[in-house]
């Protein structure tokens, strides 16, 4: 068996688990079908997660939990409503407390929440991605069939470039939308992984350093007024070198 | 900040956490080992995420419930079994040790047939799976047991999903050395 980076081993719990695209599920199925001692791997994987399923079914809470559980919080408020030694300076004290709180809550609350929320949007529709059929919406290598296909969807193509020598081919492009404005969406291939790089024109940097969510790395840069976020489950360094390598690529242009 | 945002918090907190409460309960009981103890846990777990209902994103009910119950365990058991805590805080040491020593051994001779890991009965399987390493049993417990998927166990247990990947492969692996060598007339 010819060794790539995922180990195949690895790759059949995936498979198992239904959390492979469907091209790597077919690669998958090729080598179950060539390797028998890999094909009786995944026979006692399926066999495991049957005996948990059928041996350890899910159980209820304990009854009576749900209700012991609304007494103490219900119990909590009462608390909070009656303070034992009420006065004058503690009331004024907490109404200090609780506009402060409230004034610094809310900022601390609202200023990072806004990247976040397209943070995570754009992690989502590359999630999604993954889950569907397609991770794209044209499959081309060719960047000048992926650039055309943009321009007739959304007002302003995305810059798309070639980056096959440097270990990413293109693989095609899909649109997301991302609050309620359609984006551009190229997806580059790196080994077995997939990177989906959406291009928001006039949009805000979210991670400027490569950034976790979900098990997804996030790094995004601006370039021209456009912000590029890339979203991919490759590791950081590996992403930096994909942002990298994009930078340098659309620089020469 | 009077009785009516804490009515909503109460609202909030009926939709959003009591939906998962058979759900937290068998996490909490897997990472404890105790039905008693689960329920603790459980009472401390949602107290917390009562307290932080308005930090919830408001996307994944689950995840967020399930992040707290861990938490909760984990500080349980720090509290009340310091000696698995040591092992809770030497989790990545095992999984590297696992990972350079055994990443061979481990998956080389133990070839059982599919039909004998098959057969293994619930006590079996609760006594191999209570067995594992936490790390490991964790991840085994919230996608085998509890059906999440990779991106969500990542989100509850704040590994990225590669690392998802080998703890659930080295706990599938463990177990299924165990049930496939223990013949089953071996009753405990």
């Amino acid at each position: 068996m010819t060794v790539s980076t995922t180990d195949p081993r690895l790759l059949v719990h995936a498979y198992v688990d239904g959390e492979l695209d469907p091209a790597h599920a077919l690669e998958m199925e090729r080598q179950f079908a060539s390797d028998p001692a890999l094909a009786a791997e995944r026979d006692r994987v399926e066999a495991l997660r049957r005996a948990i399923r059928e041996q350890l079914p899910r159980e209820a809470a304990p009854a009576g939990l749900a209700r012991r559980i609304e007494t103490s919080l219900g119990r909590q408020r009462e608390d909070a409503r009656m303070p034992s030694h009420p006065s004058w300076l503690a009331l004024a004290a907490s109404v200090v407390l609780a506009v402060f709180l409230a004034s610094g809550a809310t900022w601390f609350v609202l200023r990072p929440d806004s990247a976040n929320t397209s943070a995570d949007m754009i992690v989502a529709s590359h999630v999604r991605a993954l889950m569907a059929p397609q991770p794209f919406d044209v499959a081309s290598s060719d960047r000048h069939t992926v650039k055309p296909w943009f321009s007739g969807r959304i007002t302003e193509a995305p810059r798309v470039v070639d980056l096959a020598d440097q270990g990413f081919p293109l693989v095609g492009g899909r649109v997301d939308v991302i609050g309620r404005a359609p984006v551009a969406t190229l997806v580059y291939r790196h080994r077995q992984h997939l990177i989906s790089l959406s291009a928001v024109p006039g949009g805000q940097t979210i991670a400027a350093t490569p950034k976790e969510i979900a098990g997804y790395n996030i790094l995004s840069w601006s370039e021209n007024g456009t912000v590029y976020n890339a979203v991919s489950d490759l590791a950081a360094p590996d992403l930096e070198t994909f942002a990298k390598a994009f930078r340098a690529a659309s620089a020469e242009r | 900040m009077g009785s009516l945002s804490s009515e909503d918090d109460h609202a909030r907190f009926r939709s959003v956490v009591l939906p998962h409460l058979a759900q937290a309960y068998t996490l909490a009981r897997w990472l404890t080992g105790d039905r008693a103890d689960a329920e603790d846990v459980v009472q401390e777990a949602c107290l917390r995420a009562f307290r932080g209902i308005g930090g919830f994103s408001g996307v994944n009910a689950r995840a967020w419930v399930l992040t707290i119950v861990r938490h909760a365990a984990y500080t349980w058991l720090g509290k009340n079994r310091s000696g698995s805590l040591l092992m809770v805080d030497d989790l990545e040491a095992v999984e590297r040790k696992q990972a350079g020593a055994g990443a061979l051994s481990e998956q080389a001779p133990e070839t059982p047939e599919a039909a004998l890991i098959a057969k293994a009965d619930a006590a079996r399987l609760e006594a191999a799976i209570a067995d594992l390493p936490m790390p490991f049993r964790e991840t085994l417990v919230l996608r085998d047991v509890q059906g999440l998927d990779y991106r969500e166990i990542a989100e509850v247990t704040s590994v990225p999903i590669g690392t998802v990947m080998s703890r659930l492969a080295r706990a599938r692996h463990r177990l299924i050395a165990r049930l496939g060598t223990e013949g089953p007339r071996d009753a405990s």
